[in-house]
């Protein structure tokens, strides 16, 4: 015999389970995909912070190379070469810190190119100087420091790099601002494919909540219907059919299919009235 | 109409399917606790609680009555589709919930279409799932049932008799338990032979055990996109062929075979008639490829011929060659076998020999009444005299059969699907065939197919594994009253 209290306990627990079943997973995929938006996110700021310190620090050792080898102003080389360590910098910060690596192989080349360019300028600006200062020192006589003098500072403020500016430096400067836009534009477009699973995610997170809330719909309708046929109704009957034995003396009958508290109910209230009909008698 | 009872035994082909459920997450968990692990676990979860609820709730009272068994039998159908898209529809991919629904109304009705674009992208977990549906469903969700189900005495009988068709009953002459334990043996033994004989052909014990079970149960399943042309192997071929050729065939007949019974394949009239036109039909379509020289050799022509027959026939549907490139004598050869298909109390579905040649007999008998109009014509199959209720059960039948499909065909065609593709369609799905040709051919899905008539084929499908009546019943209001 399986009781009435069972039968209503199992009923609701199965309800509370699912409901349970559904929370957890709401839950679960809910926060799932809060994380993977944060992360999207939090990834596409930080590119674009690095993209725009490396587009700071080349702009920097632009204007410094354009003192030191156009103007000839020599002691921008300091800052250039701060400028160039800057920007070195940055370059790994941005390589250790990318997810997808592909995108920056273009930035890579034009960074290397662009260090190789303004180290081999830099020395050999230094050398240059000084050759140039020796043959006029060679060739004066001892003593004649103030000429030795203005000689170096002459040569110091050649443009000797004015040729190399423009047709070296400015191509390498142009080919590196070029792939930071390149990473930035690439890192933002990547964003679409990562959005879409986002997309498909966000489906997955929604569907089995959907499911577990159909599975018990269909499970309340079934205790509703199985409640209804097993205790409503048996009580229902039974109310009636007792009352129409106590105004009009009508029969007690009532059917009652489940072996449960109903049934016991309905044979105690036939003995009941058995045994009245008897003290009767 | 007691539908609490009904809801109890529907709850038990439930918990059934929960169980196969589990045996998925089980080879997902083997397989490395694949993608498909939770979405099959929460999916055996959900419906084990579903099948359990009414079991506590409802007790064992009296027998079924028929009209009841048509309800559990026909209701077990419908839900045990409903509760198998659960797995796909919560792992996601390419399945919406049109698709999910479809991939599991062809999937238990054996039918072998998919909506996929690519098979191989599911894990295994998913793809076993796949198999286990179409295996259940080979046999009957549930015959299946019936046979772990504890005694239930009269209702047993009720359940397998609705189950059975009348055509299929006809070589049964054994008591309902006996009958269900037969065709468990022959379905199992059929199974596991092939397994074996397909890994020693060259496939993984995985793939192996997948295709025999879609082969057994004449599904066309396959764990590749493109099907057993995958393996380009004549030694797989061969075996596909005998497995699918054998599950076409009464399982009754083959177990009496098997235990040397008299009334075996050999004497049924049934049998020949089926092997007659499978071996007729793939010879024609060989000599009609060599003669258009599709195929550089008369053994090429035949490969191909006898492996894409046997498969239409049987309604399995895997396939082997593009048959949309084959000429149109063997095309048309190729729909008249998937709308003729195998015999009764197999695995498959269509139209079925049995009915074939009772309708011709039928035909040459009115010829003969009109000629000696006071002479009493008898029918006979397997030397049995056929009862006019059962040829008039035939014709009904065949009738309803063919008026479906040419509804199913005007909906593709209002649909946007060209001719071919509509007609073809409505055949394949409502035998339970799986490809048809067109848009649709042995080398395409149903990916393509407008989301309506995705829709109309799984509801052909159903029409056609449950023999049309038993659908149509269920949604009149008069039956249940």
């Amino acid at each position: 015999m399986t009781g009435l209290r069972k039968r209503v306990t199992v009923g609701f627990l199965s309800i509370v389970c699912l409901l349970f079943i559904s929370g957890m997973l709401s839950f679960f995929e809910l926060s799932h995909l809060s994380r993977d938006t944060g992360d999207i996110l939090k990834a596409s700021r930080r590119n674009i912070e690095l993209a725009k310190e490396i587009l700071d620090a080349a702009h920097n050792l632009n204007v410094a190379l354009i003192h030191s080898s156009v103007l000839g102003e020599r002691h921008y080389d300091t800052i250039s070469r701060a400028s160039m360590r800057r920007l070195e910098e940055v370059w790994l910060t941005a390589q250790s810190e990318a997810l997808d690596k592909s995108f920056l192989d273009s930035l890579a080349f034009a960074a290397t190119e662009m260090k190789v360019l303004v180290d081999n300028y830099l020395s050999f600006a230094t050398t240059r100087q000084e050759q140039a200062t020796l043959p006029f020192t060679d060739s004066l006589m001892v003593g004649d420091s103030l000429a030795v003098d203005s000689l170096a500072k002459a040569a110091a403020q050649l443009p000797v790099g004015d040729h190399w500016y423009t047709e070296e430096f400015e191509g390498s400067y142009n080919r590196l601002t070029a792939a930071v836009k390149a990473y930035m534009t690439s890192t933002q477009s990547s964003l679409a494919p990562r959005t879409e699973q986002l997309k498909k995610n966000a489906y997955r997170a929604v569907t089995p909540v959907l499911i577990s809330l159909v599975v018990m719909i269909a499970i309340v309708l079934m205790f509703y219907y199985f409640m209804t046929i097993y205790c409503v109704n048996p009580i229902l009957s039974m109310n009636k059919s007792l009352g129409a034995y106590l105004s009009f003396r009508v029969p007690f009958g009532v059917k009652a299919e489940c072996k449960d508290e109903v049934l016991e109910l309905k044979e105690k209230i036939e003995t009941l009235i058995g045994q009245a009909a008897h003290h009767k008698a | 109409m007691r539908i609490d009872l009904v809801l109890r035994y529907v709850g038990m082909v439930m918990l059934f399917i929960a169980a196969f459920m589990l045996i998925s997450v089980g080879i997902s968990y083997a397989s490395g606790m694949d993608s498909s692990f939770y979405p099959l676990l929460l999916s055996a979860l959900l419906t084990a609680l579903l099948g359990a609820f009414p079991q506590i709730f409802v007790e064992k009272k009296g027998q079924l009555s028929t009209k009841e068994g048509f309800a559990v039998v026909v209701g077990s159908w419908l839900v045990a589709c409903i509760v198998g898209m659960f797995p796909y529809l919560i792992w996601g991919g390419e399945f919406n919930l049109i698709n999910a629904w479809f991939e599991s109304v062809s999937g238990f009705t054996t039918t072998g279409a998919t909506i996929l674009e690519d098979i191989e992208a599911l894990p295994r977990g998913m793809q076993f799932w796949r198999m286990s549906s179409t295996w259940i469903g080979g046999m009957g969700v549930v015959m299946f049932a019936l046979v772990i189900l504890p005694s239930m005495g009269r209702s047993k009988m009720t359940l397998s008799s609705v189950e059975l068709s009348s055509l299929a009953r006809e070589n049964y002459n054994y008591r309902t338990q006996i009958i269900v334990q037969i065709l468990l043996v022959v379905y199992l033994g059929l199974t596991l032979l092939s397994t074996l004989s397909l890994k020693m052909a060259g496939m993984n014990w995985f793939d192996a055990l997948c295709h025999s079970m879609s082969a057994t149960a004449t599904s066309g399943f396959s764990t590749k996109n493109l099907s057993i042309a995958f393996y380009n192997s004549p030694a797989i071929e061969t075996v596909l062929i005998l497995t699918m050729a054998i599950s076409g065939i009464h399982f009754g007949l083959i177990y009496a075979t098997v235990t040397g019974k008299r009334n075996n394949i050999f004497r049924s009239e049934v049998t020949r008639y089926y092997v007659g036109i499978l071996i007729g039909a793939a010879l024609l379509i060989t000599i009609s490829l060599f003669a258009d020289g599709l195929y550089p050799t008369l053994s090429a022509s035949f490969r191909h011929a006898i492996f894409q027959v046997t498969s239409l026939m049987t309604t399995s549907g895997f396939a082997t060659a593009d048959t949309n490139l084959w000429t149109p004598f063997a095309i048309i050869l190729l729909i008249f076998v998937s709308i003729v298909c195998a015999s009764a109390g197999s695995t498959t579905g269509g139209i079925k020999v049995n009915r074939l040649i009772l309708a011709t007999k039928m035909m040459a008998a009115r010829l003969q009444q009109q000629r000696h109009p006071n002479a009493v014509i008898r029918v006979r199959l397997d030397g049995m005299i056929q009862e006019s209720d059962t040829l008039h059960t035939v014709m009904v039948f065949v009738v309803a059969y063919f008026m479906l499909i040419l509804i199913g065909a005007l909906l593709g065609t209002l649909f946007g699907l060209d001719l071919t593709s509509a007609f073809t369609g409505a055949v394949a799905c409502m035998g339970n065939v799986g490809p048809g040709f067109g848009e649709i051919g042995s080398m395409n899905n149903f990916a393509a197919m407008p989301t309506v008539m995705k829709g109309v084929d799984a509801l052909l499908m159903l029409f056609g594994r449950l023999e049309i009546f038993g659908l149509i019943q269920l949604f009149s209001m008069k039956w249940w009253r």
